[in-house]
C-alpha cells in the first residue's frame, strides 16, 4: 500500500507522525551530508555513525507503527547501508552519495506523508539501487543482519553507562567516551601546570643567566626546555580532545533558517561548507548565539522579499552561505548573503550623529564598516515575530571577542553582505606577547602581533595630533600605550608593537617588551562590565594578574570610539 | 594567600559576647570593618573569607569604584574600593588593609576596607534606620544603623553595593557598581 | 470490577497518542491511562501507583532507558505485582532476553496492532501465562 488506509487504527495520527518524524528524517540527511563531506576529504567521522543509525531506527519504527510499509522499507535499507558504510571504509566514497540521496528521499516522503500519496515507482527504484549496492559488496548481505543486531546492542549498551569502552571485533579498544566535565577538569589541571611552569622558569632565570655557573645552569636550562616541550605536547593532545567539528553547530541552522525565513515571508536557502572544521568545544558551545544573531539579522534586514528580488533581477530564493575554514591557529567563519547589503553612507551618517566618527575627514570603506559594530549603530530595530528585536551588532561583536575572536563586515550595497569571524582554535591557553606600560603588564595575543620594534629607530610624525609612522611601506597610526589604556601618556617610550586587527595595523608604544609567554586565559568576571580593550585576564608566573588585551579595541573608551585611530587618510 | 584572618574570626566567634539580648530575639551576625574612623558591617552569611591584599591589577576602563582585580587562589577577583563607593577618598594600602570576599547572588567580589575589626552579634531590635544625611552619603547602600556597645555600626546592603549606578559608563547592560 | 489504570512510558509523543487511541476502544472501557515522557517521570508515577494494571515501557529512551527502569525496580523491589511490558523492536532480541531477566513480565514488539495489545493485557489481567507478541 502506498498510502495510509483510512481505516488504519492510527490514521488520525498522520499529522503527528509527520510532526515528530520529519525533523528526525531531516537530521538523517544532515548527518549523511556531513559524513559524505568527511569521507570525500579522506577523513573518518566516528561520532556521526551511531546517531545516524539511531535516527533511522526511530523513523523506521514510527513508519511501521503507522502502517507506512514503503517508508519502513526505505528506512530499513538505509539502515543496512549505513551499517555497511560504517564497517567498510573502502566503499564510503562510492556509498556516501547514495546514502544522501536515499535519506533525502526519505525525508521528503515523511514530510509529505500527510498530504500526498507515496510515489511507489520512485521508492522502489531507490530501494533497489541501495540493495544492489549492498549486494555488490561481497558478503555484505549475509553479515548485515548479524551486524545490525550487534550494533543495536552496542547502542543500548552505550546508554547504560556514561563511560564505556567500545570494542571492535578484534578486541582492540577504539574509542572511549568521557564526560566533558572530566575534560574540563583535566584542562584546569593543565592550566595550573602551565602557571607553575612559568613560575619555575621565572625563578630559575637568574640561575640560567649566570654563565659562570657552567654545567649546572645548562642542565637546568635543558631540564626546563624538556618540561616545556612536554607541556606543549600535552597541551596539543588535550586541545585535540576538546575539538569538535563545527558541523555540530551548523546542522542546527538549516531548520532554524527555514523557519525564520518562512515567518518573515522570505525564501532563503542556507548553504553550508567546511562543517568538518574543528574548534574547541567551549567556543562551539558559545558561538551558536552570535551566529544565530547574524543569520537572523540577514534574514530580517538583509534579504529582500521574493517579489522585490525578482524585480531587481535576483533569483527569488536568496542564499546565505555559511563557511568555515582553518588557517594555521585560527578558524575563519564567513556568513555571506546576497541581499541588500549595508549602505556605508547611512552608517557614516549615523556614526557622525552619535559622535563616533569624524565629521571632517572621510574614513575608508573598511573603517566605515568597522563602525557598524559600535553600540547604537545597528540599524536593527524592528520587532519580528520569531526573534524579538533584531540583535545589535555590538552585542554580537562582544560575544565573539569574549571568545578571543574578531569579527569584521564588508558589503556591496544591493549585492550582499559578508561577515567574517576569526576565532582562535583553542580557548584555554593563549600564546601572548607580554608588554609593560606605566608599570603594569599586559598580554597581547601573539597572533595579532605583526612586529616589535624599537621606537627610537622610527620617526613618528604627528599629524593632526595623531602619531603616524611608516611600516613596511604603509603609513600606520601609532598610539601611546599609557593613554590608550586609560592612564597617563608618557613621551619617548622605547618600544613599538605593531598590532593587527581586522585589516588594520597600528603601532602601540610601550615601556618594555617582556617576551613570549603562554598564558592561561581566564574570563573576566561580569562585575567588571565589558571594558572595551580587555578581552580576558590571566595569572602570570609570579601570581599577579595581567589583562589580556583585545587589539582591535585598544584605545577605545567605554561608549566612545572616537579615539580609535580612524584617521589614516 | 594568607588567611590567618579566618582563624582570627573563629576565635572571635567564640569570644564575642552578644550584647544584652532577650533569648527569643533574632540576632544579626555581622562582620565589622572600618573605613576612616567609621565602622561598617555586612551579614556574615555573605562573607566567604577575609584576606590580606596582594597586588591589585588595574583594569583599563573598568567601571567606577573597581580598584582592579586580584588573584584569589587562581580566581580573578574583582576588588571594589569601598571607600570611594561610599563617597570617601581613596587611600594607599596599609598593612591593615583587607579584602572582604563576599558572595551575592552567585557573584563573588572583594570589598577593599581599611581594616577588619571583628565579628559580632547584634539584636535586631537595636537596628534603626539611618538618618537622612547618612543614607544620602552612602547612596542607598547604608540600610541601617546599630548601636553595639559604645560603637555605632552602619549596616551595608551588599547587593546594593554591587548594583548598577546610572552613570556607569562601561557596561551597556549596566551590570555593576 | 475495579477501574483499571495503565502507565505508558515513552519519549515519543506519537506513541502516546497511539496508546491513547488504543485505550479508547471498547475493550478498555473505563480504563485510565497515565502518561510519562521519560524514564524518570515514569518511575516516579510507577512509585506512586501500586494499583497499576500494567505498564508499557519503551526500551530506547534517552536518560533512563527501559532496561535501567527495570533494573532499578528490581533493586528497590518496588511493586513486584505490577506487570511491566517492555516495548521492543525486531532488532533487539538480546534486550528482550535481558528485559525478561530484569523482571519484565512480557515484551511487545513494534509494530504492534491494537489487537496485539488487547490480548496481551487480557493475559495480564487474568494473570495468565505471559504471551509475548512478535510480528
Amino acid at each position: 500500500m502506498t498510502t495510509l488506509q483510512p481505516d488504519h487504527p492510527f490514521a488520525a495520527l498522520l499529522a503527528e507522525f509527520v510532526a515528530e518524524s520529519a525533523p528526525l528524517a531531516e537530521a538523517v540527511v544532515e548527518r549523511a551530508l556531513s559524513l559524505e563531506r568527511s569521507w570525500n576529504r579522506g577523513e573518518e567521522d566516528e561520532e556521526t555513525h551511531a546517531p545516524l543509525k539511531g535516527l533511522l531506527h526511530t523513523v523506521k519504527g514510527n513508519s511501521a507503527m503507522m502502517g507506512l510499509a514503503p517508508l519502513q522499507s526505505l528506512a530499513h535499507t538505509l539502515e543496512d547501508l549505513a551499517l555497511l558504510l560504517s564497517r567498510e571504509p573502502g566503499v564510503r566514497v562510492a556509498g556516501g552519495p547514495l546514502l544522501v540521496r536515499g535519506a533525502s528521499l526519505l525525508a521528503d516522503l515523511v514530510r509529505g506523508a500527510a498530504t500526498s500519496p507515496l510515489p511507489a515507482e520512485a521508492l522502489r527504484i531507490q530501494i533497489e539501487e541501495i540493495r544492489a549496492f549492498l549486494e555488490g559488496n561481497p558478503g555484505a548481505q549475509e553479515e548485515l543482519r548479524t551486524e545490525r543486531r550487534q550494533a543495536d546492542q552496542r547502542q543500548s549498551d552505550r546508554r547504560h553507562s556514561r563511560q564505556t569502552v567500545e570494542i571492535s571485533s578484534d578486541g582492540a579498544v577504539s574509542t572511549i567516551r568521557v564526560d566533558s566535565a572530566r575534560l574540563d577538569q583535566l584542562l584546569d589541571s593543565f592550566g595550573e601546570a602551565m602557571i607553575a611552569h612559568a613560575g619555575l622558569r621565572d625563578a630559575l632565570r637568574p640561575i640560567i643567566g649566570r654563565r659562570r655557573a657552567g654545567g649546572e645552569a645548562t642542565q637546568v636550562e635543558h631540564a626546563l626546555l624538556g618540561l616545556e616541550r612536554t607541556l606543549k605536547r600535552l597541551e596539543g593532545a588535550l586541545m585535540e580532545t576538546r575539538l569538535l567539528p563545527i558541523s555540530t553547530l551548523f546542522s542546527r541552522f538549516t531548520r532554524q533558517v527555514r523557519e525564520l525565513a518562512r515567518g518573515e515571508s522570505r525564501e532563503v536557502r542556507l548553504e553550508v561548507a567546511g562543517g568538518d572544521t574543528r574548534l574547541d568545544k567551549t567556543i562551539i558551545d558559545r558561538l551558536g548565539e552570535p551566529l544565530v544573531h547574524l543569520l537572523t539579522n540577514a534574514i530580517i534586514h538583509g534579504i529582500e522579499p521574493p517579489e522585490e528580488r525578482t524585480r531587481l533581477g535576483k533569483p527569488a530564493e536568496a542564499v546565505i552561505a555559511l563557511r568555515a575554514v582553518q588557517r594555521s591557529d585560527r578558524v575563519l567563519i564567513t556568513v555571506t548573503d546576497d541581499g541588500r547589503g549595508l549602505d556605508p553612507e547611512r552608517i557614516l551618517v549615523k556614526a557622525r550623529a552619535l559622535g563616533v566618527a569624524p565629521t571632517a575627514e572621510r574614513p575608508s570603506r573598511a573603517e566605515i564598516f568597522a563602525l557598524a559594530f559600535l553600540p547604537g549603530l545597528s540599524t536593527a530595530e524592528r520587532v519580528s515575530s520569531l526573534s524579538g528585536r533584531g540583535v545589535g551588532l555590538d552585542v554580537v561583536a562582544g560575544s565573539i571577542r569574549a571568545l578571543g575572536g574578531q569579527v569584521a563586515v564588508t558589503s556591496e550595497p544591493g549585492r550582499g553582505t559578508t561577515f567574517t569571524l576569526r576565532m582562535p582554535l583553542t580557548v584555554a591557553v593563549l600564546r601572548a606577547l607580554l608588554v609593560q606600560v606605566n608599570g603594569e603588564r599586559y598580554a597581547l595575543p601573539l597572533a595579532d602581533v605583526a612586529e616589535t620594534l624599537r621606537a627610537d629607530d622610527r620617526a613618528i610624525h604627528q599629524v593632526a595630533r595623531q602619531g603616524m609612522m611608516t611600516w613596511r611601506g604603509q603609513v600606520i597610526p601609532v598610539v601611546d600605550g599609557g593613554e590608550a589604556l586609560g592612564g597617563d601618556p608618557v613621551a619617548d617610550r622605547p618600544y613599538c608593537v605593531v598590532i593587527r586587527s581586522a585589516s588594520r595595523h597600528r603601532g602601540l608604544l610601550v615601556d618594555a617588551v617582556l617576551g613570549h609567554y603562554e598564558v592561561v586565559v581566564k574570563a573576566l568576571d561580569p562585575t567588571l562590565g565589558r571594558p572595551p580593550a580587555v578581552a580576558a585576564a590571566t595569572i602570570l608566573g609570579d601570581g599577579r594578574v595581567a589583562c589580556i588585551l583585545d587589539p582591535g579595541r585598544i584605545g577605545e573608551r567605554p561608549a566612545d570610539a572616537a579615539k580609535d585611530a580612524a584617521g589614516a587618510a | 594567600m594568607p588567611t590567618d584572618d579566618i582563624l582570627e574570626f573563629a576565635d572571635q566567634l567564640g569570644a564575642s559576647a552578644p550584647t544584652a539580648v532577650e533569648p527569643e530575639e533574632r540576632q544579626l551576625h555581622l562582620v565589622v570593618f572600618s573605613l576612616d574612623r567609621e565602622q561598617f558591617a555586612v551579614p556574615i552569611e555573605l562573607v566567604r573569607e577575609v584576606v590580606r591584599v596582594t597586588d591589585i591589577t588595574r583594569v583599563p576602563h573598568a567601571p567606577e569604584h573597581i580598584r582592579g582585580v586580584m588573584n584569589l587562589r587562581g580566581r580573578i577577583l574583582p576588588v571594589l574600593d569601598l571607600r570611594t563607593r561610599l563617597g570617601l577618598e581613596a587611600t594607599e594600602l596599609t598593612p591593615r588593609s583587607r579584602v572582604v570576599v563576599v558572595e551575592i547572588e552567585r557573584r563573588v567580589v572583594g570589598l577593599l576596607v581599611d581594616a577588619v575589626a571583628q565579628v559580632t552579634r547584634v539584636g535586631e531590635r537595636l537596628v534603626t534606620s539611618p538618618p537622612d544625611e547618612v543614607r544620602a552619603a552612602g547612596q542607598g547602600a547604608i540600610t541601617g544603623v546599630a548601636r553595639a556597645g559604645e560603637r555605632l555600626l552602619m549596616l551595608l546592603d551588599a547587593a546594593r553595593l554591587l548594583r548598577n549606578q546610572a552613570d556607569n559608563p562601561t557596561s551597556p547592560s549596566g551590570v555593576l557598581c | 470490577m475495579a477501574a483499571r489504570t495503565f502507565l505508558v512510558v515513552d519519549d515519543s509523543r506519537l506513541h502516546h497518542q497511539m496508546y491513547h487511541l488504543i485505550f479508547a476502544r471498547p475493550a478498555f472501557e473505563g480504563a485510565m491511562l497515565l502518561h510519562a515522557y521519560n524514564g524518570r517521570e515514569g518511575y516516579a508515577l510507577f512509585t506512586a501507583h501500586p494499583e497499576l494494571t500494567a505498564v508499557f515501557l519503551d526500551l530506547n529512551m534517552p536518560g533512563m532507558t527501559g532496561l535501567e527502569f527495570l533494573e532499578r525496580r528490581r533493586a528497590e523491589r518496588l511493586h513486584p505485582q505490577v506487570p511491566v511490558i517492555l516495548v521492543t523492536t525486531e532488532s533487539t532480541p538480546d534486550d528482550e532476553a535481558r528485559g525478561l531477566a530484569a523482571g519484565a513480565w512480557a515484551y511487545l514488539r513494534k509494530p504492534f496492532t491494537p489487537e496485539h495489545l488487547e490480548s496481551l493485557v487480557a493475559g495480564a489481567d487474568g494473570r495468565g501465562v505471559p504471551v509475548s507478541h512478535r510480528k
